[in-house]
């Protein structure tokens, strides 16, 4: 275990070397981030001109709605950070076959083909996120308890777990079919769901989508409730949401470990 | 030409010439069929994807609907918002132009575009047919997943405007394929001059997503203010480029803007087409001296 | 059932019917074709090895010699464990090698020509620490081993240098240290030598003769460089279109796949025609040289013949080139069974 960690830390530390190298590079993908993500902000703010609260009855008023938003941040830049630069390169290396050197070493392949690429430029949303959560929690009235500030960061990281799991499903993917654009277009399609409180898909169609989003895919689980325990009071419905996000992160984490492996067996490897 | 009589060949000269062109075209669009139905399972499944997105928005917006006092949001009622989402994908499929920015900016960089200051052919007619063949493949193929969509959306929508309205539309749709053309047309060919347009091509697209109305219809900008008396934001992002990209044709399909005002926002655009196109002529021009005086 | 300590039985590796076949979609040409491939997609089952097998003993040095897409390289692959085979069993120091299990893994190593494995970010000093960590190398034996590497192979001055600076043959080296720096019992090439130029080629040679010598590692390398084969190693393995042709030493591929010999003559004067015909069969005349090719088994009487008449004032005798026959062999082989199935999309 320790030694996955040390290997961890060789990568990341050459990445941040090599970021700290092209330092322009670098901070121009955290102002582009960084725009992208006062675009959203903007809209936000246009839409509560029009709306006192995000769904009647929600809760989801401004300020919770954008410690919800906030939490999505610091989530998904870790996703970002950590995994997603790995993933993208899973492509280039089945093609040239450096996928077929990670093979023959003594480590774990899912563990190397996710995290030997660290992308710091990420982190840039996810330190506006927290900025952005204590904004909205000084404004708001209701304060979140103890039990609440010890769920949130563990209810994070179980949000992360599952966005990992797709992350490598979609890495599965790549090892079985070589080529896939249109694979990290389902990153976006598919995560966007996760955007918005789960409440807002209600209805004859939004039922339905809910709930295949929160057992089958469990993509609204990622961000709805860790911004749920912190933001709003929590009632009994609350401790059922918790103990889902955890089994579904665990359940998430298996699927895709065993999935990734039999892409692994059938893997066939460039032409020579 | 000695005052001989001219021959066939020579009479028929500019026909000739344009069956050529006419020729290669052909080729150019079957070559880009071919290329979209290669990757068949990423298209199939790619175009119908592109929808997803629309899904979310749709939610939201009824949610924020059942919340809010108001009978409609900036003259927007629930179903509108709708009609303008699926609206704008229709814009956006005209006017979005993928990769041309980066991809002019790329062969300067790498010397590619030599070749097209040697050959005689005008590197930006090329460019444009090059698109229009890519986008008749792209409705082509898209057609059946937006007429599925729009199908079963069809509640969302007001009854049919009428012919004049259609027409005003269809012309307003062409004129947004062009602009989105000679924008990143100029944009990439900034690229003569900047060795890292990729930042400013960011810029762009993220002003682009703001005020395109890609994001939400641009009506709601009419209650914050610019600063100048009387003058909201809606009101002068009207003189600016960005909005015909995505907000302008749908706006008029749902009757949003009519008669003198739509008469004017259709004039702007054209007129900013002009600008555009005469500004890549010159950008081009200079570029290219600019470049050989150089060297690639 | 793993016999983890392969060394007692002297067979390292051993292979019985090793096969692998591939499903390969045809690309389709032309726009109707595009359509069609909507629907229904031809393919072909693409059989890169067809049933090999072969056993290595402790310490051999084996070149796979074959002409492209003859299935060298899968070969390798499948016994490195990258892929897994159609049919056919297969073990590498008493491991299945597809199994992956981390103690194979730790016991052999893997070098491919051309596609590197060493990380690009990092200066090749980290990339071998970083090798340290994934195979448990104790310290001071791991320090030991590499200055001694890099010191065979001179690349001191460069372990420092981030590994995407440094050119094709320098990379080249790096990759052999890091590959040996865990003291492998079986070491896998694939076209080591590919794209560089000749004093490369030479230090690489020397360094794997010596390395080979001293620690007795199982050598297995594919290439299509008959340098390379000449330079390293006795046993020779020829692939052609997924079979093994040949499988012993190298002077006897002479022995047996050869007919001839080149017997070429220095004349004073070029010949007339026909008169050196009766000799043997002439390949080339330039001026008063003429290179014959004369049968094996009448050298030994037109020889004598040769050096009686009068006007030839130098001959020489010489096997005909490995090239040549290798060359030779590879054209002969049967033609690869592709068989065409027309199975849906």
């Amino acid at each position: 275990m320790g030694r996955y960690l040390s290997i961890f830390l060789t990568f990341a530390r050459a990445c941040l070397v090599r970021d700290m190298t092209f330092r322009a590079n670098f901070l121009l993908e955290c102002i582009t981030s960084l725009g992208w993500m006062s675009m959203n902000l903007a809209f936000y703010s246009l839409v509560f001109q029009f709306t006192p609260e995000i769904g009647k009855g929600t809760g989801w008023t401004r300020e919770p709605f954008f410690a919800f938003v906030a939490t999505g941040l610091i989530i998904n830049s870790i996703v970002q950070a950590l995994f997603m630069p790995s993933a993208e390169e899973l492509t280039e290396m089945v093609r040239t076959g450096g996928l077929d050197a990670v093979l023959v070493q003594p480590l774990d392949a899912q563990f190397l083909l996710s995290m030997h690429r660290v992308d710091f430029s990420s982190f840039a949303n996810g330190l506006v996120g927290c900025g952005l959560l204590g904004w909205a929690l000084a404004r708001m009235e209701h304060a979140p308890s103890t039990a609440a500030w010890l769920l949130y960061p563990l209810l994070i990281l179980c949000g992360v777990a599952i966005l990992y799991s797709l992350v490598i499903m979609l890495a599965a993917a790549t090892i079985l079919l070589g080529r896939n654009q249109s694979l990290y277009d389902f990153w976006f399609y598919i995560t966007n769901f996760s955007r918005y409180p789960a409440e807002i898909y209600a209805g004859p169609w939004g039922g339905p989508l809910r709930a295949l989003c929160t057992f089958v895919i469990p993509i609204l689980l990622v961000v709805n409730v860790p911004a749920r325990v912190i933001a709003q009071p929590l009632e009994d419905g609350a401790w059922g949401l918790v103990a889902l996000a955890v089994v579904a992160a665990v359940a998430a984490l298996v699927i895709s470990r065993l999935v990734f492996q039999t892409a692994l067996a059938r893997y066939r490897s460039a032409s020579s | 030409m000695s005052g001989q009589p001219m021959t066939v060949a020579e009479r028929l000269g500019p026909l000739a010439e344009l069956a050529t062109r006419l020729r290669i075209w052909w080729t150019m669009l079957a070559i880009c069929l071919e290329e979209r139905l290669a990757y068949r399972g990423d298209f199939i499944l790619g175009t119908a994807m592109r929808f997803l997105p629309i899904v979310t928005q749709v939610f939201l917006w009824t949610a924020v609907f059942t919340a809010t006092t108001r009978g409609d949001i900036a003259g927007y009622s629930r179903t509108d918002i709708v009609a303008y989402y699926l609206l704008t994908m229709v814009t956006r499929a005209f006017s979005s132009m993928p990769g041309l920015a980066g991809g002019i900016a790329r062969s300067i960089r790498d010397g590619s575009i030599k070749k097209y200051l040697v050959q005689p052919v005008d590197y930006v007619s090329f460019l444009l047919a090059a698109r229009i063949a890519h986008k008749l493949v792209y409705y082509a193929v898209a057609i059946i997943p937006f007429t599925a969509v729009f199908f079963v959306c069809r509640g969302y929508f007001p009854p049919v405007p009428d012919a004049a309205t259609i027409t005003a539309f269809t012309l307003s749709l062409v004129l947004s394929f062009l602009l989105g053309f000679f924008m990143e047309a100029m944009l990439g060919m900034l690229g003569f001059w900047f060795l890292e347009v990729s930042s400013i091509i960011f810029a762009y697209m993220l002003v682009q997503y703001l005020l395109s109305g890609h994001m939400f219809p641009l009506d709601m900008l009419a209650g914050v203010s610019t600063g100048i008396a009387g003058v909201s934001v809606a009101d002068a992002v009207r003189w600016l480029p960005f909005e015909y990209t995505a907000y302008f044709p749908a706006a008029v399909w749902l009757g949003k803007i009519r008669g003198p005002d739509l008469v004017r926002s259709l004039a702007i655009e054209a007129a900013w087409v002009v600008v555009m196109a005469a500004a890549c002529r010159l950008a081009w021009w200079r570029g290219t001296c600019r470049y050989s005086a150089f060297g690639g | 059932m793993h016999n983890s300590s392969g060394a007692n039985t002297g067979r390292v590796i051993e292979v019985e019917s090793l096969a692998k076949a591939y499903r390969v979609f045809d690309k389709p040409e032309g726009l109707v074709a595009s359509v069609k491939s909507l629907f229904h997609r031809p393919s072909r089952l693409v059989e890169a090895l067809k049933g090999v097998s072969l056993t290595v003993g402790r310490g051999e040095f084996v070149a796979l010699l074959g002409p492209n897409g003859a299935g060298k390289t899968t070969f390798l692959k499948l016994l490195s464990g990258i892929v897994t085979p159609t049919r056919g069993t297969a073990r590498v120091l008493g491991h299945v090698p597809w199994e992956r299990a981390d103690d194979f893994r730790r016991r052999f190593a893997l070098v491919m020509g051309q596609r590197n494995q060493l990380w690009w970010d990092l200066p090749a000093a980290e990339s071998f620490r970083l090798h340290q960590e994934i195979y448990r190398i104790e310290p001071a034996r791991f320090a030991r081993t590499r200055d001694e590497l890099v010191d065979l192979l001179g690349v001191g001055r460069l372990v420092l240098q981030p590994v995407r600076d440094l050119s094709l043959g320098e990379r080249m080296k790096l990759e052999l240290v890091a590959a040996l720096l865990h003291e492998p019992e079986v070491l896998f090439l694939d076209e080591p030598t590919i794209g560089l130029d000749v004093v490369a080629q030479h230090t690489i040679h020397e360094f794997l003769r010596h390395v080979q010598a001293e620690r007795r590692t199982t050598v297995m390398l594919t290439t299509h460089y008959m340098k390379d084969v000449a330079a390293l190693c006795e046993r020779v393995v020829v692939i052609t279109h997924g079979d093994v042709l040949y499988d012993g030493s190298l002077a006897q591929i002479v022995d047996r796949f050869t007919t001839h010999k080149i017997v070429t003559l220095d004349l004073d004067e070029p010949p007339e025609p026909g008169r050196v015909e009766r000799f043997g069969f002439p390949c080339e005349i330039r001026g008063p040289q003429v290179v014959l090719r004369i049968d094996r088994g009448r050298i030994a009487d037109v020889l004598p013949e040769i050096l009686r008449t009068a006007g030839v004032r130098d001959v020489s005798v010489e096997d005909v080139p490995l090239e040549e026959i290798v060359a030779g062999l590879f054209r002969a082989a049967p033609a690869p069974a592709e068989r065409a199935v027309g199975a849906g999309a």
